[in-house]
Order: C-alpha cells, then sequence, then structure tokens
C-alpha cells in the first residue's frame, strides 16, 4: 500500500489519466443502466404496483396485455377479492381547450379491488366522467381538476385523483372505473368484455381460450421489452469488458516504463509478492477513485436531468456494478503481473 | 568460516560461436571486519564478479558459500530474501528509487524488517553522508553525488553483513571520495562487516584490507611490495 501509493502521488499525471478512463467509462455504465432501469420500469411500473402473481389473458393474445379480450361468459365464475378484472387500451388524449395529442393507457379497474391505484393526492372518482391520472402526465398540464378528451371524445372526463409511478408500455396511465373503459374500447358499457384477470394468491384457472401467465412472463411479453432490455445489457457488459482491456493496457504500459526500477527493487532484496501487491493496490485505488467521482457525477446528472428522461438511479445495482468494473481492472493487471514476475533482478546495473 | 566463499567460479555469456567467458575459474574470500578493493581495467568483469557474489545472477559454474552455506543452488525467492537481509548493494547506476524520498527509502525497508532486527540510526546515517538537509528531497532532485551517498545510506541502513559497492565513488570529488571510502573502512573495521569495494582510483586503497586485480576476466591479489 506504501508504494502503490507513493508511487501515485509522485506520478499524479499519469495515474490522474488512468482514473479518468476509469471514470468515464464508469459513468457511461452507470448512466446506461440507469436509462435501461428507467426504460424498463417505464414498462413495467403499473403491473410492479399490483403486487400480483398472475395473470389471466386470452390464449391467441400471445401473453400481451395489450392483445387480451376477455368475453363476460369465460371470466364471470372466477371473480373474487383476489381475482379481479382490468382493462387496458392505449389511447390519445387532449386537455379541454388544447390540441396536442397526448399518448396514454387507459386502465379499466373497479375502485374497491385490490388493483386500483393508491392515491397521492386528490380523491377517488364518484362516477364515470371522474378518473384517475399518473402525476407523469403532469409533464403536459394534465394536473388536478383538469378536464380531458379520450380518443376524441364528446364528453370530458375529469382528473380528481393523481397516483404516481403508473405507467405501462412506458406510456402514463389514466384510471377509470369497468364501465367507461368499456364505452370507450367496445362504445357500449353493455359489452362486459375485460382485457385481463389478475390474480394475487395461488388460484390457478384452466379454462379453453384462456391462459394464465405469471407476473415476469406478461412483463417479458410487453412488445419491446426483452429486446430494449438485451440491448442495454450488451452495451453495459461491453463496456465493462472494455474496462478488463484498457486498465491492462494503461498498467501494462507503465509496468513496462517501471522495468528498471523493479530490478532496483529486486536487487535491494524486495519480494516480488509485495511488487505485485503494490500492482494490485494501486488498480483498486484508482479505480475506486474512478468509480467514485462517477457515482459524485450520476447523483448530479440526476438531479439536472429533465423529467422526460426515463433516468433512474438505481443504487445497489451501481454497487454491483462498480464491483464487475474492480473485478475486471483487477483481472487487467494479471497482464502485466506475468511482466513483473519474470523481472531479473540483475535489470538494475544493465539499466545504467 | 569466511563470510564468503567463491570456489572455481565461472561466468560464460552467450552459447556457441558467440560464447565469452567473462569470469575464468575464479576463487575468492571475504571474511568478516575485512574491506576489500577490486580493481581492474573497463570490462575485464568486475561487475560480473560483483553480480555473482550478491546472488544477482548465478555463475556458470562453481559455487557461492555465504557463512559456509551454499547458496548457489537457492531458489529466486531465497536468494531475495538473503539479498535483501544480508547484502547491502551500491550500484553503478542509481539504486534509489524514483517515487520515495530520501527518508522514505529508510521507510521501506522498515515496512519489510522483521521488527527484532536492528537498523542504524537514520539521523546519524544521514548526518555521517550530510544528507541532513536533503532527506526530504526526491532523487530527481538531487546532484550526482548526493544520489550516490543516499544510496550508500540506503545499503547501509539494515545493518548488512556484507556491501557490495560498484564503483562507490565515481561522481564524487576526491574530498567526499576519501570520506565515503573512510565510511566503508570504518563499517568494516568497527561494525564488523565484510565490504568490497570496485573502484578504478587507486589513490582510494590506502584503507583497504586487501586489493584484487581483474584482468581479463582473471583474479589476483595484489600483494605488498
Ligand atoms: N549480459 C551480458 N551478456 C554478454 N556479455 C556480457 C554481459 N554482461 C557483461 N558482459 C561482458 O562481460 C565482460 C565484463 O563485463 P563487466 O561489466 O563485468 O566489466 P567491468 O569490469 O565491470 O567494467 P567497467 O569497469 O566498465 O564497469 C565485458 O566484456 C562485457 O561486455
Ligand atoms: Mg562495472
Amino acid at each position: 500500500m506504501f508504494l502503490a501509493i507513493k508511487e501515485i502521488l509522485h506520478n499524479k499525471t499519469r495515474y490522474f489519466l488512468v482514473v479518468f478512463t476509469v471514470f468515464l467509462i464508469s459513468y457511461m455504465v452507470f448512466f446506461l443502466t440507469s436509462l435501461a432501469v428507467g426504460l424498463a420500469r417505464g414498462n413495467r411500473t403499473a403491473v410492479d404496483q399490483w403486487n400480483a402473481e398472475s395473470v389471466v389473458v386470452s390464449s391467441y393474445s400471445n401473453k400481451s396485455l395489450t392483445v387480451s379480450n376477455i368475453p363476460e361468459s369465460s371470466y364471470k365464475d372466477y371473480e373474487s377479492k383476489d381475482v379481479v378484472p382490468v382493462g387496458q387500451m392505449t389511447v390519445v388524449t387532449k386537455l379541454k381547450g388544447s390540441d396536442k395529442k397526448i399518448n396514454t393507457n387507459i386502465f379499466g379497474v373497479n375502485w374497491n379491488s385490490f388493483i386500483s391505484p393508491k392515491l397521492t393526492a386528490g380523491r377517488m372518482p364518484k362516477n364515470g366522467k371522474e378518473v384517475i391520472a399518473d402525476s407523469k402526465l403532469g409533464n403536459d398540464n394534465i394536473k388536478l381538476n383538469s378536464e380531458i378528451k379520450i380518443n376524441g371524445s364528446k364528453d370530458l372526463y375529469k382528473v380528481v385523483g393523481l397516483t404516481e409511478d403508473n405507467s405501462f408500455f412506458t406510456v402514463p396511465i389514466i384510471f377509470t372505473n369497468m364501465n367507461t373503459f368499456r364505452t370507450l374500447k367496445y362504445g357500449s358499457d353493455q359489452a362486459k368484455n375485460i382485457s385481463a384477470l389478475v390474480i394475487r394468491d395461488k388460484t390457478k384457472i384452466k379454462k379453453s381460450g384462456l391462459s394464465q401467465i405469471t407476473i415476469p412472463d406478461l412483463i417479458n411479453h410487453i412488445p419491446g421489452y426483452t429486446a430494449q432490455i438485451m440491448v442495454f445489457a450488451f452495451m453495459i457488459g461491453a463496456m465493462i469488458v472494455i474496462t478488463f482491456l484498457i486498465i491492462g493496457v494503461f498498467m501494462y504500459i507503465i509496468t513496462i516504463q517501471k522495468i528498471s526500477l523493479y530490478g532496483v527493487m529486486r536487487a535491494q532484496g524486495i519480494r516480488t509478492a509485495r511488487i505485485v501487491a503494490a500492482l494490485f493496490y494501486q488498480i483498486m485505488i484508482l479505480t475506486a477513485l474512478g468509480a467514485g467521482l462517477a457515482l459524485v457525477a450520476i447523483a448530479a446528472t440526476q438531479l439536472g436531468l429533465p423529467k422526460t428522461v426515463p433516468f433512474y438511479s438505481n443504487w445497489p445495482a451501481y454497487g454491483l456494478l462498480t464491483l464487475a468494473i474492480m473485478v475486471m481492472a483487477l483481472l487487467g493487471g494479471t497482464l502485466s503481473m506475468r511482466k513483473v514476475l519474470k523481472i531479473d533482478p540483475l535489470s538494475a546495473i544493465e539499466g545504467g | 568460516m569466511h563470510l564468503i566463499e567463491v570456489k572455481d567460479v565461472v561466468k560464460q555469456y552467450g552459447s556457441g560461436r558467440t560464447l565469452v567467458e567473462a569470469l575464468h575459474k575464479t576463487n575468492f574470500t571475504l571474511d568478516k571486519g575485512e574491506f576489500n578493493a577490486i580493481i581492474g581495467p573497463s570490462g575485464s568483469g568486475k561487475t560480473t564478479l560483483l553480480t555473482i557474489l550478491g546472488l544477482l545472477q548465478t555463475p556458470s559454474s562453481g559455487e557461492i558459500y555465504v557463512g559456509g552455506k551454499d547458496v548457489t543452488k537457492l531458489s529466486a525467492k531465497k536468494k531475495t530474501d538473503l539479498r535483501f537481509n544480508k547484502f547491502g548493494f551500491i550500484l553503478q547506476a542509481s539504486n534509489l528509487i524514483p517515487f520515495l524520498t530520501v527518508k522514505e527509502q529508510f521507510k521501506l525497508v522498515d515496512k519489510f524488517t522483521p521488527s527484532h532486527r536492528e537498523t542504524m540510526n537514520q539521523a546519524d546515517l544521514l548526518k555521517m553522508l550530510d544528507l541532513t538537509d536533503v532527506a526530504t528531497n526526491y532523487p530527481s532532485n538531487l546532484s550526482g553525488g548526493e544520489r550516490q551517498r543516499a544510496a550508500i545510506a540506503r545499503a547501509l541502513y539494515n545493518n548488512p553483513d556484507v556491501i557490495l559497492a560498484d564503483e562507490p565513488t565515481a561522481s564524487l570529488d576526491s574530498e567526499r571520495a576519501n570520506q565515503v571510502v573512510s565510511l566503508l573502512a570504518k563499517i568494516a573495521h568497527e561494525y564488523h562487516r565484510g565490504v568490497i569495494m570496485i573502484t578504478h582510483d587507486t589513490r582510494l586503497l590506502t584503507l583497504t584490507d586487501r586489493v584484487f586485480v581483474m584482468r581479463d576476466g582473471t583474479l589476483t591479489e595484489q600483494k605488498e611490495e
């Protein structure tokens, strides 16, 4: 540790470059992770809030909630406190007096069921013309007491309550009661269809035309979700592997430049193990510094970033990624280790 | 029992047509309290002998005994430890670590020295070598002579049994050179260590006990006339 720190302090510029590179890589890794998590969450926060075990969708829907449609005859026998209907529909909303089209989701729910949204402001709706909106719609000026039109409806709907972290397919949700949902989707509240049954206990439902799937299964079948996660995972993985190469090459070059110095140390009787230890201590110190700075930078980024960017800080994930980066950097050190192990104390003399 | 004994040591470099015998069959001893000098023309094999003595390289044939024990075939790790514990090197090239100040060079030795071993008093050592004022300088901020003296201080610091000095006075003026040689003599005679010094300067031989001459790889002892 003594050797490692002394050397870093004596060659500040050289080692600053290493720290800076680690900083850039870690920052990129953290940033991409935050976007990936943010985007993933945008796809699924509403589903996460259900805290459910499984859902039942129509078999032909290929596990996609947006396509699923279940007629009354197929589901009415199963409804209970723990098995509740949900209606989903993708719509365009306009604020009264504005022409701006806003993509939203409608979730039709029974207000007294367990998937009814948690209010953060306002009150629960009292009739079919009152709705609850996700607070993210505030970015488009849809606030408490706003009046909105849904899919060009003549009727105005009034936002009487707000909820948080309720989006699906990265689009924020407006909650209505089941009848309003049916009117919007099927043109009449006489069509008693629903999109899916949400189940929070171990109930198993087997019926032709219906399939029961787990919540993770449902999420993975949100169109594009898996592809997005994969793209990010590969980018993050690639960056971490690049850490290995960059640190490896950096430390290798620095090691090569120090061969005659190492020769002197060996001639003085300093064990190779101590020199190798100093090398790895250095890598640990440098990557910890770089990743630490990146964490500070990412915290600052979060404060400065506009709300519309799907950026979500996940500190446990950052911790794991920092660990992965350190492991890769230490692996990079093994490239130089071979060189150090072969150092001949005689090079102390040849060096001059 | 000799402190160091070299028996029939030969050193060859290269092989086949490029084979050079830098050191012909050599026998040499160093005892406790002895201050020996090796002189001879450039390229005659002095450094080669010194590095073999100091276990920095292995001879092509022959044996080396340190304290009566054959060390020729020890593992690299054992040789490293032996160097740390028994030898102090003062090399032709500077053997200071560039990112440590003079004081920190000592500190490094402290770190790796078992606590029961006595090191020399730092302040005394620095004073003796006139390094007190530059003790917190890095090697790059020392003059050539100061650097040489710092290297000597480093070599003496952990009380080695044997001091191997390859032209320790090369970059010093004659007054300083005399001081360094008397210091080495003192180390040998008062502290009962063995000291070997390679030098070109025959004026420095007044304090030495035995003088060897190296010529074309052959070592002979110079007898007083
Ligand atoms: N690694 C090596 N490979 C091949 N030949 C070498 C090697 N090291 C030294 N020699 C040769 O061995 C001979 C003795 O070299 P050595 O360094 O011992 O001389 P020296 O007496 O110390 O000279 P100087 O007074 O200039 O330091 C020289 O001819 C040198 O070229
Ligand atoms: Mg020489």
